[in-house]
């Protein structure tokens, strides 16, 4: 039974992390950036969740609402700050993305207050029972059943579609793709836009799950985002998402049986290391 | 007067840790996000043993040792992942040593290690002991630089397959800059640890890696006086900018993000390109 | 006399396809000897095994009859290989001169506590003007290889291949992507350097220059040897005809 319901919370989790850490695999696989400020956007899309949520009383209008808004935020990082720093050494698009995360923590903060805002009326906050005495939040069924949709859009869009094909040939090989016509630059603000408001919808799921958003609800996603990506194979999206889980489930259990010698951080840097030292290109990494 | 001397004491520190850094990812190019808990192992040394009743400076060769140990073990796995995956590897390092840090007892848990004695120097001789120690790291970066084998870490840096070709033992030459970039790391800690009279596992965690990295690349990746410059203004700049109170972090990130915007070598860059265009003018 | 470099029934097989099957090859003191064969012959493979890219599942090589496998490939250089790749691959924050002048200095780097101690510079940099001056590029010699054209680095290659004094001097297509005069004057370079008592193995699509400099070819094809001898006997062989006509085109 505790197993069950420990996998079950490792999976929700696995379902945000794979939502936060798909944006930065994308723009990985094009730009080779390490983006920290993905998590800026997570925080972002979670804040514009609950206000307009607040505002109008639906959540729904919200979750679509925040991801567009952080989609085109997402676009305007792309255009403003690495735009400009590509063919530079790789670490200063690091920096300069680490210096934006830290910048808008402290805005979120002088905007909106350091203690946070929660929803007036908070959505979905009942539980279902699955079986004799198992049961989920509402909202936990509603990440694992958003993310599966969402993924499974995306998939879908990128194998049937001429821009998803388009989109696939540019992130496998920008040169190749360029000599077909195919516009990088679209592609490259398509990808801020799809990376950013997946980050955005997750913002919006895990605000519901704690029913609270604060200033620094990005710094986990920062580091822990990449350490999927990096676990995963740098730039291969299946190898996210099995990273993802991995990583969710790890913690869940790690922190249960684990939990006294390592804290939940330090279990999942631990297994990455371990990762890495078997297999120096990630999960699913081609070497 | 008190206040002076501690801030010199603090800037002198940053500089010996920025320059630390700066060996391992200036000199032979290898990135590190994790470098804090190089400086963490040596204050947490110094502070466990002093606790135990070890004169300060006794401690002192000890954190160096084991901090280039843990550097040591770095270093290997730098030799299996390279460039991004090196970067969370290190990243990874630092997560796993305020994890471990956290759980032990002897080291003080959650809380840290607090009331550590004073060391004989006296608050004058101490911060003249730092000052010491960080302008003889910098000669010695800077001998380095210029020896032969600054010459050999020039060409890692620039591309390691290629120093293969050329009959370079990159393996070798990596240990020894993270050996040396991590035990000075330690010696950083050390005086850290005596400065503040308290070790807690979250001085020395992501964000202050992030910090000494910042300080590297604002300096001018692999210029010895560019880094130790950047370490000391960016150290006290908290300080400095006191006066916009609330948005002091929220100026710190912006001038950050300026200046990997707008110049990316950093300060060195901006010297070396000034320097050029006034000769060219004369 | 020993040879410098013995190839012994090497085999490689990547997955279920092998790229080198059974190839053997025999390198004397102050050979000249043109590596040909057709696209997917295997010539890359072969010489990715005695550089120690690719690790052969059978065979044996041998520099002076002393085994290279298991050595790694700046183990291979300072046992006396040396590779002027196909791929320019100049120290890009470095002057030609610097770049050559590292090579020179290879007795230093092997050892970093004499590394560390070392200041001047003076005896390599006087070396690399020399080797410099031999390839054609003393003009050169401080400016940056970013702005030089294809010819000037792969005549860097050269350069830095010889400040290792190398037993055997890998050349692999120094020739590809230089134009007629550029190619000819290059192959010229390479024979006088073998003229002066430097044994190379040539990698080389460009057949006209093989021909034309080097007394012996060494011909694989589909990953086995075909002939190996003096050139201009091989490739009047109607098997050696053949394999390129009947290979690919562009070969």
């Amino acid at each position: 039974m505790l197993y069950l319901e420990l996998l079950l919370q490792g999976i929700v989790q696995g379902s945000i992390y794979a939502l936060i850490a798909l944006g930065l695999t994308l723009v990985y696989g094009l730009l080779r950036i390490l983006h920290v400020a993905h998590a800026a956007l997570f925080t972002l899309g979670a804040y514009l969740g609950v206000i307009v949520t607040n505002a109008t009383g639906s959540l729904v209008l919200a979750t679509a609402v925040s991801m567009v808004v952080t989609g085109v935020v997402g676009m305007a990082v792309y255009k403003l700050a690495y735009e400009p720093l590509l063919g530079k050494p790789p670490f200063i698009a690091l920096i300069a993305s680490i210096a934006m995360f830290i910048a808008s923590e402290e805005i979120f903060r002088i905007i909106f207050g350091p203690y946070g805002l929660s929803y007036t009326n908070p959505p979905l906050q009942g539980y279902y029972e699955i079986f004799g005495g198992f049961y989920l939040k509402y909202g936990e069924m509603l990440v694992i059943g958003l993310s599966i949709v969402m993924l499974s859009i995306l998939g879908w869009l990128s194998g049937n579609t001429r821009l998803g094909v388009s989109w696939r040939a540019t992130v496998t090989d920008p040169s190749m793709a360029r000599a077909f016509g195919i516009n990088i630059q679209n592609v490259r603000y398509l990808n801020f836009f799809i990376g950013s408001a997946l980050a955005a919808a997750a913002g919006v799921l895990v605000a519901l799950l704690n029913n609270l958003v604060e200033p620094t609800m990005g710094s986990v996603a920062s580091y822990k985002a990449l350490a999927i990506i990096v676990l995963g194979g740098l730039g291969s999206i299946r190898g996210t998402l099995v990273a993802a889980m991995a990583i969710g489930i790890i913690e869940s259990f790690g922190t249960i049986y684990l939990g006294h010698i390592l804290g939940r951080d330090a279990l999942a840097f631990a297994f990455l290391i371990l990762v890495l030292m078997v297999r120096p290109q990630g999960l699913l990494g081609a070497k | 007067m008190a206040y002076e001397i501690t801030l010199i004491t603090s800037m002198a520190i940053s500089v010996l840790f920025a320059l630390s850094l700066n060996f391992i990812t200036g000199f032979c190019g290898q990135i590190s996000l994790g470098h804090a808990a190089f400086m963490g192992v040596g204050a947490y040394t110094t502070a466990a043993m002093m606790k135990a009743g070890v004169p300060f400076i006794a401690t002192i060769p000890v954190a160096a040792v084991l901090a280039g140990c843990l550097g040591v073990l770095v270093g290997i796995a730098s030799l299996r992942v390279r460039h991004d995956f090196l970067a969370i590897t290190t990243m990874g390092v630092v997560f796993l040593f305020v994890g471990i840090v956290r759980q032990q007892d002897f080291l003080g848990g959650e809380i840290g290690i607090s009331g550590i004695q004073a060391s004989s120097f006296g608050r004058i001789g101490f911060m003249a002991f730092c000052l010491l120690l960080a302008a003889a790291f910098a000669v010695f970066s800077l001998v380095i630089k210029r020896s032969w084998m600054g010459f050999v870490f020039d060409s890692i840096a620039d591309n390691e397959d290629v120093s293969r070709v050329l009959g370079i033992d990159v393996s070798k030459y990596k240990l020894i800059a993270f050996v040396v970039g991590t035990a000075a790391a330690g010696v950083a800690g050390s005086l850290y640890a005596q400065q503040f009279r308290f070790v807690g596992p979250d001085s020395f965690g992501f964000v202050e890696s992030v910090s000494v990295l910042a300080m590297v690349i604002v300096g001018g990746i692999g210029s010895v006086w560019g880094v130790a410059v950047a370490a000391a203004g960016l150290s006290v700049m908290p300080l400095m900018i006191q006066f916009v109170d609330d948005y002091k972090i929220l100026v710190y990130s912006a001038l950050l993000f300026s200046m990997m915007r707008w110049a990316p070598d950093g300060l060195a860059g901006i010297v070396n390109r000034s320097v050029k265009r006034i000769r060219r003018r004369s | 006399m020993q040879p410098v470099l013995e190839v012994k029934n090497v085999t490689v097989r990547f997955g279920g396809v092998t790229a080198v099957d059974n190839a053997s090859l025999t390198i004397n003191r102050g050979d000249l000897i043109g590596f040909v064969g057709p696209n997917g012959a295997g010539k890359t493979t072969l010489m990715r095994v005695i550089t120690g890219i690719v690790k052969p599942q059978e065979g044996e090589v041998l520099l002076e009859g002393r085994s290279l496998l298991g050595m790694s490939i700046n183990q291979r250089i300072r046992a006396g290989l040396a590779l002027a790749q196909q791929i320019v691959q100049p120290l890009r924050a470095m002057t030609l001169l610097e770049n050559v002048a590292l090579a020179c200095g290879a007795a230093k780097t092997s050892n970093p506590l004499v590394a560390m101690r070392s200041f001047d510079r003076s005896a390599e940099n006087q070396r690399a003007m020399e080797l410099l001056t031999r390839v054609g590029l003393k003009d050169a010699a401080h400016s940056e290889p970013s702005k030089l054209p294809l010819g000037y680095l792969k005549r860097l290659e050269v350069a830095r291949a010889l400040a290792l004094n190398p037993k055997l001097l890998l050349l692999d297509e120094p020739l590809a992507g230089l134009n007629q005069s550029e190619a000819q004057s290059l192959a010229d370079l390479i024979k006088t350097l073998n003229a002066d008592g430097l044994t190379i193995l040539l990698i080389e699509h460009n057949l006209r220059e093989v021909m034309r400099i080097c007394p012996q070819v060494y011909v694989q094809e589909l990953g086995r040897s075909l002939a190996f001898g003096p050139a201009k006997e091989i490739m009047a062989r109607p098997d050696v005809i053949r394999a390129y006509l009947g290979g690919t085109v562009d070969a």
